[in-house]
């Protein structure tokens, strides 16, 4: 019994190495970059969109119903104000609602400087992390039309890809699951 | 006797006449003869040759060629056991290789048909996507929205999108429905994809959707 778990163990030990240590291509990691990449950019404009007091309450909820699934189950998303030092982190749906409740007649918001400050790693259980920094300008203008509040922040965003399977058509399909994870305020400033 | 000397003349020239011109008949026949069985033999040869040719697939011809040289040698009608034993060897294999052909072209007329008909909803959908992702507004977009879904089996058709291909397979995106992808068009005011594959129902509808990274 003994040599049979001794033998069993050694498999499962072999097996998950030679899984760990199983490399994708540098054309195939660059894909996987970009479409991870995309994903931020899908969240700015979904951010954009619940943003703006142009948009139907309809199409924001289904917008935001989008955007939650860019997320990981009980990812967070930080909040801060240049009028206090805190920084409030919501979860994803809480955050959107918290962004339509806004108290400005006009709101835009811009995301630039999208891109990478720790690449894709492979994690031992074959998922892939990686940090893509984001640029937000805010402004908020009220009734008038005059600009109310002005802000810039810097947010990390924690990046996971997955590699899965899922049944199409009676057919297996592999694909990188792309999910974000929490989106850090690093810093924020009257820019 | 001058008369006699005369009838002689003539009887031998009637006689040299008459003899002369029975052997130079018979020469001709002769010659008519041989010449027609060395025709006969040439035939016999040509015909042998050309249909073991076609059996062994040893011509560069095309069926219709085959077929055609086949109706010659038939119109020759040599009576030759072998040439008649290779001809219905041959007609036999031209009757098989006819059927094929007709096959086949069946199959090409049926795929040209099914490309045809796929190519209609395809450009439709590349348009529409380009139009939706145009849009000046929501409605105008959710109104182009329904008029695409109406392609489709139904608003939970898959959508599976190729990031890459490199290796020689497809790695893909999270797969998404039609609906959400036509929304995500809408949404992200851009096509940054163009339709690689559709399946189709019998009724003509989408049943499938695979795009590729422009």
């Amino acid at each position: 019994m003994k040599k049979i778990l001794a033998l069993l163990a050694i498999v499962l030990f072999v097996g998950g190495t030679a899984m760990a240590q199983e490399e994708i291509d540098f054309e195939r990691k660059q894909a996987i970059d970009s479409l991870a990449l995309e994903k931020v950019r899908d969240l700015s404009k979904y951010i954009k969109i619940v943003g703006s007091k142009e948009t139907a309450w309809s199409e924001a909820n289904r917008v935001i119903d989008r955007a939650e699934e860019l997320f990981m189950t009980n990812a967070e998303i930080g909040v801060s104000s240049l009028h206090s030092t805190k920084i409030k982190y919501y979860k994803v749906r809480p955050y959107f609602e918290h962004l339509m409740r806004l108290n400005y007649d006009r709101v835009e918001i811009e995301w630039y400087n999208i891109e990478y400050v720790s690449d894709l790693q492979r994690q031992p259980d074959g998922t892939y992390v990686g940090v893509i920094t984001i640029f937000q300008t805010f402004r908020g203008y009220d009734k008038e039309g005059n600009l109310a509040y002005k802000d810039t922040t810097k947010k990390d965003i924690t990046v996971y890809v997955k590699r899965k399977e899922t049944q199409i058509g009676g057919r297996m399909i592999g694909f990188w699951d792309v999910l974000l994870g929490d989106m850090r305020v690093k810093e924020t400033a009257n820019k | 006797m001058k008369h006699k000397i005369t009838t002689v003349i003539m009887i031998l020239l009637a006689a040299f006449i008459t003899l002369g011109g029975t052997t130079s008949c018979k020469s001709k026949k002769r010659l008519a003869r041989e010449a027609a069985e060395a025709e006969y033999k040439a035939r016999v040869a040509e015909a042998t040759k050309d249909l073991t040719a076609i059996l062994d697939d040893e011509t560069m011809w095309t069926l219709e060629e085959k077929e055609n040289r086949v109706q010659t040698i038939k119109d020759w009608n040599l009576q030759n056991a072998e040439v008649d034993d290779l001809l219905f060897q041959v007609e036999k294999k031209l009757a098989r290789e006819r059927a094929q052909a007709e096959q086949k072209a069946e199959e090409e007329r049926k795929a040209a048909e099914e490309a045809a008909k796929a190519k209609l909803p395809k450009n439709m959908l590349e348009t529409n996507l380009g139009k939706i992702a145009a849009a000046g507004g929501t409605t105008q977009a959710n109104n182009l929205i329904n008029e695409t879904l109406q392609l489709f089996e139904s608003n939970n058709v898959p959508v599976l999108i190729i990031i890459s291909q490199a290796g020689g397979f497809n790695d893909y995106d999270r797969p998404t429905t039609i609906e959400n992808y036509l929304n995500y068009v809408k949404d992200q005011k851009v096509s940054r994809n163009r339709v690689a594959n559709l399946k189709f129902n019998e009724n003509g509808k989408i049943t499938e959707v695979e795009l590729i990274k422009k």
